[in-house]
């Protein structure tokens, strides 16, 4: 799973914010119980040695020394009751002790002395050697001429044990409270995601050539069937502007071919009817070549108008493309000649796409072109063609001046012109590669240039290659 | 000879005639379709250029009905629409050639003096151009004797020129032919091959065969054409 996804991100704080409040409950509970129920133990123990205290300040204490320890006895019995129970006097003698409970968790005997400030009543935690934890309550008496110390003590092993088990359920119960939320959640957030991988399927299929397509919209009326709504309508505005722009393109283009043909008629017709004055004639002779390039951009415009409606591709037929360069550089190879540039052909593996032949020619032609215009003599221009996985690529470099860094991203833009003068000086409409950019796309793959250090550039053109048989 | 033009569009219709005239054809103009159908059914013209967006009756369906009549007359289309699915419509429909508004007038003459000839293309299987054989079933070219070896193209270029012997042919016509639609707007290829083919046709012998017609074309020719 994508850790950047919302529906990961979803679980995990889910989950996050889960344990820690999990965490937080568990101690809070842990701690107020452990608290409450030492609170309730110690209440007791206060309370009896209040009970003692009072039996040992009573009358019958002072005229049978035995009552105190059989009434202690009588009423607490804390061999059977794992109590433990111990009346010092001022002097440090034993007037009383219990005998040891009957599961043997402590012997009285060992149980340490109380050391501390004496105090009319408190408490006191102790650990004896059996490690088990006695919590004592002491109350101080002052009867006739003598002191008493009276202990009370329970054990707090009910306790213990009481906490020891609500902290295993917590540990125990903690994961499978987490795992059955996680899941809960990765069911919950892909249902309720399905409908967005439902839509970015939807919107992956929408190119520029299938803008009348649009995104499912679902029955419900939650967040998503609004989005879906809402970017349909986007999409619905975005494909009535772009068919404005391709109309626009279109309906300019047919606009401008008629005053274009008058104009490079009337001009024709006068520099060649008459014997003109050198002057009127270099002047005509210079709108003529303008007329003419105007010519050249409205043809070219036209033509990637063409190309962007889908117009232009007519056939789509199995072609070996490699075959297609190779005879078109054939066809062109004396261009590189008389320039000396060796035109090297890297063409013998079998690449097969479907495609318009005459298109995918005119792109190979482009860039041939393109190549041979900006090397200079004796320069050196490569075609190869080959298959990559289930990519066709076409290389086209060359040993010219290479395009600035600045301009590389651009020179397949529209009338981008990478070096003004000299562009100019070899007169190209500033079409060509757009024109190689749009049959690309055409054909459902993509053109690329970089720069081949120390000199020249190369385009790549990458083509889908065509289903095996 | 005389030329029926079929142009709604004034401006253009003028510069045609006027060019027409110059040359000593005879011209007549109409409007719009429906005129232009009772004028080509009235008069035997040699020769009709027709706009294909045309009131009252479109191009198309003007040459349809005009070649319902008479099968023979040669036409040229002119259009400002070159979309490959037009071109196939309208020679379907009877259109002999095709001409893409803006085209230079000199494109426009060729084109329609090829037609008007078109009966005399060279169909032989040896043609021969004062000292220059051309043998077409072996694909071997001898001048004065001696076999010159010519590339595919520069032998393709040379027999589309000497098929035509002495008819001027445009650089576009010389793409279209001898090269494809994809190298349009790439006419200096022409010059480039044609440069080559006078280096080894022409260059070594004292009589020029192939000449150069200033801002149109090249023809091939015994004699110098004007």
């Amino acid at each position: 799973m994508n850790s950047q996804s919302i529906h990961f991100r979803l679980i995990v704080w889910y989950a996050g914010v889960l344990l820690v409040v999990l965490i937080g409950f568990g101690a809070f509970t842990y701690t107020t119980l452990r608290f409450f129920s030492k609170q309730v133990l110690q209440e007791t123990m206060d309370h009896r040695a209040q009970k003692i205290v009072e039996l040992l300040a009573s009358d019958a204490a002072a005229q049978d020394p035995d009552y105190v320890p059989r009434e202690i006895v009588k009423r607490y019995d804390p061999a059977a009751n794992d109590r433990f129970v111990r009346i010092t006097r001022g002097d440090g003698g034993l007037v009383f002790l219990s005998s040891a409970p009957a599961n043997h968790s402590f012997i009285p005997r060992e149980v340490g002395a109380f050391r501390g400030t004496p105090a009319p009543s408190g408490a006191y935690q102790v650990t004896t050697p059996e490690k088990t934890q006695l919590l004592i309550a002491t109350q101080r008496i002052h009867v006739g001429s003598e002191d008493y110390l009276v202990e009370v003590g329970g054990t707090l092993a009910a306790t213990e044990q009481v906490l020891h088990g609500l902290l295993m359920t917590l540990l125990l119960g903690l994961p499978v409270i987490l795992g059955v939320v996680i899941a809960g959640g990765y069911v919950l957030t892909k249902r309720a995601l399905q409908p967005v991988q439902t839509m970015m399927r939807a919107a992956q299929e929408i190119t520029l050539s299938h803008l009348g397509r649009r995104l499912p919209t679902l029955q419900s009326d939650d967040e998503i069937a609004h989005l879906a709504v809402v970017l349909n309508q986007m999409i619905a505005r975005l494909d009535e502007s772009f068919q404005n722009t391709q109309r626009f393109t279109s309906d300019a283009s047919h606009e401008l071919r008629t005053p274009l043909t008058i104009m490079r008629g009337e001009l024709e017709a006068l520099l060649l009817g008459r014997s003109l004055e050198p002057d009127l004639r270099d002047a005509l002779g210079s709108l003529l070549e303008e007329v003419e390039r105007l010519v050249r951009i409205v043809e070219g415009l036209f033509a990637l108008s063409r190309l962007d409606t889908g117009e232009a591709q007519t056939e789509r037929v199995r072609l070996d493309l490699a075959k297609l360069a190779e005879t078109t550089a054939d066809q062109m190879c004396l261009l590189a000649e008389v320039k000396h540039i060796d035109l090297i052909r890297e063409t013998s593996q079998r690449v097969e796409i479907e495609g318009d032949r005459a298109r995918l020619k005119q792109l190979v032609v482009n860039l041939l072109d393109n190549a041979i215009k900006y090397t200079p003599e004796n320069g050196r221009v490569a075609l190869a063609v080959r298959s990559e996985n289930s990519t066709a690529l076409l290389e086209v470099s060359d040993t010219g001046p290479g395009v600035s860094e600045v301009a590389l991203p651009h020179v397949f833009e529209r009338f981008y012109r990478a070096d003004e003068v000299r562009s100019r000086e070899i007169g190209g409409a500033g079409l060509g590669l757009s024109i190689v950019q749009s049959i690309c796309a055409a054909h459902g793959g993509s053109v690329t240039a970089a720069n081949t250090p120390p000199r020249g550039c190369r385009f790549t053109i990458e083509l889908p290659l065509a289903p095996r048989n | 000879m005389r030329i029926l033009l079929v142009e709604d569009e004034e401006k253009v219709a003028r510069f045609i005639s006027i060019g027409l005239k110059a040359e000593r054809f005879a011209v007549d103009a109409a409007r719009d379709g429906q005129e232009g159908l009772e004028m080509a059914t009235l008069n035997p013209y040699d020769l009709l250029i027709i706009d294909l967006m045309l009131p009252k009756l479109s191009g198309t369906e003007l040459i349809r009905r005009v070649r319902r009549q008479n099968s023979g007359v040669p036409i040229v289309v002119l259009t400002a629409r070159d979309a490959l699915a037009d071109k196939v419509a309208n020679f379907e429909a009877g259109a002999d050639d095709y001409l893409t508004k803006p085209f230079a007038f000199a494109e426009l003459l060729v084109r329609i003096k090829a037609l008007l000839r078109r009966g005399a293309v060279n169909r032989a299987n040896v043609i021969q151009i004062a000292d220059l054989e051309i043998d077409r079933l072996a694909h071997q070219v001898r001048r004065d004797g001696t076999a010159i070896k010519l590339t595919a193209k520069e032998y393709a270029l040379l027999e589309y020129l000497a098929s035509n012997a002495g008819r001027v042919l445009s650089r576009t016509m010389i793409v279209e032919h001898v090269w494809d639609q994809s190298f349009e707007g790439l006419t200096n290829i022409v010059d480039v091959y044609v440069r080559q083919l006078r280096a080894k046709i022409d260059e070594p012998f004292p009589k020029k065969l192939i000449h150069t017609v200033r801002s149109v074309g090249y023809v091939i020719n015994e004699d110098v054409v004007e």
